[in-house]
């Protein structure tokens, strides 16, 4: 019963009573129609409580109107988590600012003489209500964080039934008492307007703010000078305020924007399980294959003799590749003799490696740069960017209880002629080049 | 005993694979459509195509990847769910989509593929579908390739909020160095005319 | 005698480029003056460099926090930032298109310094540190472009090392080996490799970031003591403060470049542009992939290299650059016309070989295999 009261009776009735109540009091009383300023009686005080005061509730206020005219809208921004965050610490400061505020213009309605003689008892209960609402507000967003984002689907809709007079309550009774009492003194203050100088809020100098300082002078060159002096300080000084407003909203806005990017950047990711899998699976493969390219090089240091391929894998169509003593790639192919061909695969021109395919010239390309080189004498063609011939390379044929049958030198030199119905199943060797004499 | 059986199956594999894997025909097509060099990782798992001992080639397999090798090879009608170990995303993707015997057929007009894949597919979400970045040369599986215009168009779209954000706050701060600038000239202007002033 | 006429030339010409009575914060800021005319646009150029620098450090010390320097992991790591590490694609991005917008504000900044005569005396020391550094700024290029580890960097950097061998062929007798042994110490073993990995990082992250800083340090304090130069001929120029109305309007030209940077980097990737697909990580063993190139910024030298014999290249670049290092004695009584005249005839050279150097190489070379 009461609870409907609050929720339904409560706001109609204080609707009703601020509107009728202010259009009596413009009638009857209009030079009350302020906010009955007492900064002639005292001004530091109320310079340090109205400020805060008047600007953390305007923020506070213009978050809940926004909420509450376009919840869509509002739920849409909010979905951004940096967003909600910044509107939630932006809420929290506004309501602290405005406390200080109300503190401090308290202290001094209670504690200097001259503003004491001119306060009244409704003044000190508005003073009271609002402190008590601006502390409700501050709990529940403490208590029951996130409220710009939970207040779209209960406050908002909740307003809205009262504003098309479809009143239902139930969208709000299960929130928590906090919540709850905060709305129902709303509706108080709302009521409390026409009877007290909350009536202000119905007569703000809005254009005061905006427009440009008037300077009565007199006609007279010695006070021009001073006023004109005097006008351009204030200048400056509007200038630089606007300056510190654009550049600490510049800042702040900035910072809000890369803060969550930046912040998460240093996190580290959080990946799924078959993410961090793969991940690892990869990592795994790479590390192999270095590993596989580590074995090579030993094996090149320690052995001997390096198999390339048994003779009949080998064809004078497409080249096989293998790594030479100094780990660098080469080619072997199936000769016109019938004998192996080996040749550096390391383009003479900038070393790209040589592909393995032969033409119909029987020769080689290397991509990078265009130039075909002939498998048998390892020339480039005519014109190519590569000069120099790809190196040949010696080999030694051994079979299978390696013994040595034939070998060639890099000159070109054959020794031995293993026999010919053998051939196919002879081992392709490199042989390591006595040191000193590197390639 | 398993072990050479498994090396069996693989060379028996390998072999029917050196006739219907290397589908050069399509990588020549893209070459020759977009001109950028493109390989065989734009559908298969390793750049070299499918043949090799390397990871994502026939010769690596385990058991189980072979078994997955061959369900991907039977599914000769699209709608199949393939998810073969030598192909990338965009293999699998157009196994599914157009089937194997299709993709076999095709082969004579490589030009056709986009066509029965559709825009729908866009696999690295960079607004590019998949079967322009076919055509483009680009590579379906990565988000960073592709026609630089379109992938900026749809970044703008995507990150709209952000780069408002980041406009208003540049824009306001340009607004705060503005007054600035002008708060120091009047500062400048006073201090000379008081100067002036002084002198006469 | 001799001795001693040195020694006092010596001290006369450190005297002139640090003039005590200006080494202090009032003349330096308060006092100094920018000069105003049709030109003045050119005196942002530097502070916009410094700008993308910054943000180089930045971006940089970022990707630092989880890039791996080896050849298993190097590549992988890059891939992990782009991929996974929130905001890690956006980091990479800006990093590379400030790498581009530093190097070519720089250019700029060389062109019209040097069309407007700012190297004339007092200012030898700021051209000759400024060249200096726009030099260490291609170094930056040249090892971030191998830190990822992928087959068309490490292969352009092979061919770029290449490319110091082929001195060899016109040194004669044992020197002919020299550039080899050049080109392993730079690479740290035979072939491109780990060692090489290593200390192109080492270069790019410790070694140029402060000997960059230490030579910044002097050419922007050698700027602020000796001012800006006057730049054009005319008669009518006026002149504003430094600080704080010059300072101002750069912070402005700064906000507006971080504005555009920020954009490209969340919405273009630097990577779109390039001819290839980067995902391959390098293979020692494997084929070398085809159009491999190096960053735009190096077009003006990879076409001519391409295109014409080796040794006339090597000739007109070192010529190019020594008459930079030394343009301040050798250009001494040159008008700003002529100045102006060799500045446009370069930019013009520069554009048209980076924009068109393809199509030219092909129609020179009647490639298309």
């Amino acid at each position: 019963m009461i609870q409907s009261f609050l929720l339904v009776g409560l706001p109609y009735a204080a609707v009703l009573v601020c509107v009728l109540g202010s259009i009596w009091r413009f009638r009857s009383k209009r030079f009350s129609y302020s906010a009955l300023s007492s900064q002639f009686l005292e001004d530091r005080q109320l310079l340090w409580g109205s400020g805060p005061w008047h600007v953390g509730i305007f923020v506070v206020l213009a978050g809940h109107a926004v909420a509450f005219l376009v919840p869509s809208v509002w739920a849409s921004l909010v979905s951004n988590r940096t967003v909600l965050i910044g509107v939630e610490v932006l809420g929290l400061g506004a309501a602290i600012l405005a406390i200080l505020g109300l503190v401090i213009l308290t202290l001094r309605r209670l504690r200097n003489g001259r503003v004491q003689a001119v306060t009244t008892t409704v003044d000190l209960v508005v003073l009271g209500i609002l402190l008590v609402q601006v502390v409700l507000g501050l709990l529940t967003a403490v208590t029951h964080r996130w409220g710009a984002s939970w207040s779209t689907g209960t406050a908002s809709p909740y307003l809205w039934s009262l504003a098309t007079l479809r009143p239902d309550p139930a969208l709000v009774a299960d929130l928590p008492a906090v919540v709850q009492a905060h709305m129902a003194l709303a509706w108080v203050i709302l009521l409390l307007v026409p009877f007290s100088r909350l009536v202000h809020l119905f007569s703000l100098p809005v254009l005061y703010v905006f427009r440009a300082p008037l300077v009565v002078v007199w006609a007279n060159p010695r006070r021009f000078e001073r006023a004109t002096a005097f006008v351009e300080r204030i200048e400056a000084r509007r200038y630089f305020l606007r300056a510190t407003a654009g550049l600490a909203a510049g800042g702040a806005l900035l910072a809000a924007g890369t803060f969550d990017q930046f912040v998460h950047f240093f996190f580290g990711p959080r990946m799924s399980e078959k993410q961090s899998a793969d991940l690892m699976e990869k990592k795994l493969a790479r590390l192999e294959q270095n590993a596989a390219q580590k074995k090579l090089e030993l094996e090149r240091t320690r052995q001997a003799y390096i198999r390339v391929a048994k003779v009949s894998e080998l064809s004078p169509k497409k080249g096989r590749y293998f790594v030479d003593y100094e780990m660098r790639p080469a080619l072997a192919f199936q000769g016109q003799d019938g004998l192996p061909v080996l040749r550096s695969a390391k383009c003479t021109h900038l070393g790209c490696t040589v592909g393995s395919d032969v033409d119909a010239q029987g020769r080689i390309l290397c991509p990078c740069h265009v130039s075909y080189f002939d498998v048998g004498t390892g020339r480039p063609n005519p014109g190519a960017p590569a000069k120099d011939p790809l190196p040949a390379i010696g080999w030694v044929l051994m079979d299978a209880d390696l013994n040595i049958v034939a070998s060639r030198s890099p000159d070109g030199a054959v020794h031995g002629a293993p026999d010919p119905s053998q051939l196919q199943d002879l081992d392709v060797y490199i042989a390591k080049a006595p040191e000193g004499r590197r390639a | 005993m398993k072990r050479t059986a498994v090396a069996a199956v693989v060379a028996l594999l390998a072999a029917l694979n050196a006739r219907a894997a290397a589908h050069g025909e399509y990588q020549e097509f893209v070459r020759k459509s977009s001109g950028r060099p493109v390989d065989c990782a734009l559908c298969h798992a390793h750049s070299n195509g499918p043949e090799g001992t390397a990871a994502g080639q026939i010769g690596s397999l385990s058991a189980e990847e072979l078994s997955r090798l061959g369900r991907a090879r039977a599914a000769f009608e699209p709608g199949a769910n393939v998810d073969s170990p030598i192909l990338n995303d965009f293999g699998d993707l157009i196994l599914q989509r157009v089937g194997k015997k299709r993709v076999l057929e095709l082969r004579s007009a490589p030009d056709r593929l986009p066509d029965e894949l559709g825009v729908a597919s866009d696999l690295d979400a960079d607004g590019v579908p998949d079967a322009r970045e076919y055509l483009e040369g680009t590579h379906p599986l990565i988000a960073s390739d592709g026609d630089p215009w379109s992938l900026f168009v749809h970044n703008v779209r995507r990150h709209v909020f952000q780069l408002v954000m980041i406009t208003a706050a540049t824009l306001i701060t340009l607004f705060g160095l503005g007054n600035l600038l002008h708060g120091f000239a009047v500062r400048l202007r006073a201090k000379e005319s008081a100067g002036k002033g002084a002198g006469t | 005698m001799k001795l001693g006429e040195i020694a006092g030339g010596t001290a006369t010409f450190v005297r002139e480029r640090f003039p005590v009575e200006k080494l202090n914060a009032e003349s330096m800021l308060t006092k100094k003056v920018v000069p105003v005319h049709r030109m003045s646009w050119a005196y942002y150029l530097g502070g916009l460099a410094l700008f993308f620098f910054l943000v180089q450090i930045v971006t940089g010390l970022m990707l630092l926090f989880y890039y791996q320097p080896t050849v298993s992991d190097a590549h992988a790591s890059v891939e992990y930032i782009t991929q996974h590490v929130s905001g890690g694609a956006l980091v990479r991005n800006l990093h590379a298109w400030s790498s581009s917008a530093m190097i070519l504000s720089i250019i700029v900044h060389v062109l019209t310094t040097f069309a407007m005569k700012a190297f004339a005396k007092p200012r030898e020391l700021t051209w000759v540190t400024g060249v200096a550094l726009a030099m260490l700024v291609f170094g930056f290029g040249f090892t971030g472009y191998l830190l990822p580890w992928n087959q068309i960097a490490v292969n352009a950097t092979k061919v770029g090392l290449q490319s110091i061998e082929a001195v060899g062929q016109y040194l004669p007798g044992e020197m002919a080996t020299w550039p080899t042994y050049v080109r392993e110490t730079i690479q740290g073993e035979a072939a491109v490799g780990q060692a090489t990995l290593s200390r192109f990082y080492a270069l790019h992250v410790i070694v140029l970031p402060f000997l960059v800083a230490g030579l910044l340090g002097l050419h922007l304090f050698q700027v602020q003591i000796h001012g800006m130069s006057r730049g054009v001929d005319s008669e009518r120029v006026g002149s504003q403060k430094f600080f704080p109305f010059f300072v101002i309007k750069d912070l402005s030209v700064w906000g507006v470049a971080f504005l555009v940077l920020f954009v490209l980097g969340l919405c273009l990737p630097f990577e779109s542009f390039f001819a290839y697909p980067l995902m391959e990580p390098f293979d020692p063993l494997g084929s070398t992939p085809e159009g491999i190139k190096p960053e735009w910024y190096f077009f003006f030298v990879y076409y001519p290299l391409e295109l014409l014999p080796y040794w006339a290249v090597m000739l007109g670049m070192t010529a190019a650059v020594v008459g930079l290092f030394v343009a301040p004695w050798i250009l001494r009584g040159a008008s700003r016309r002529t100045l102006r005249a060799i500045a446009i005839a370069a930019a013009v050279y520069l554009v048209v070989i980076t924009v068109f150097g393809q199509p030219i190489y092909e129609a020179l070379k009647g490639v298309n295999p």
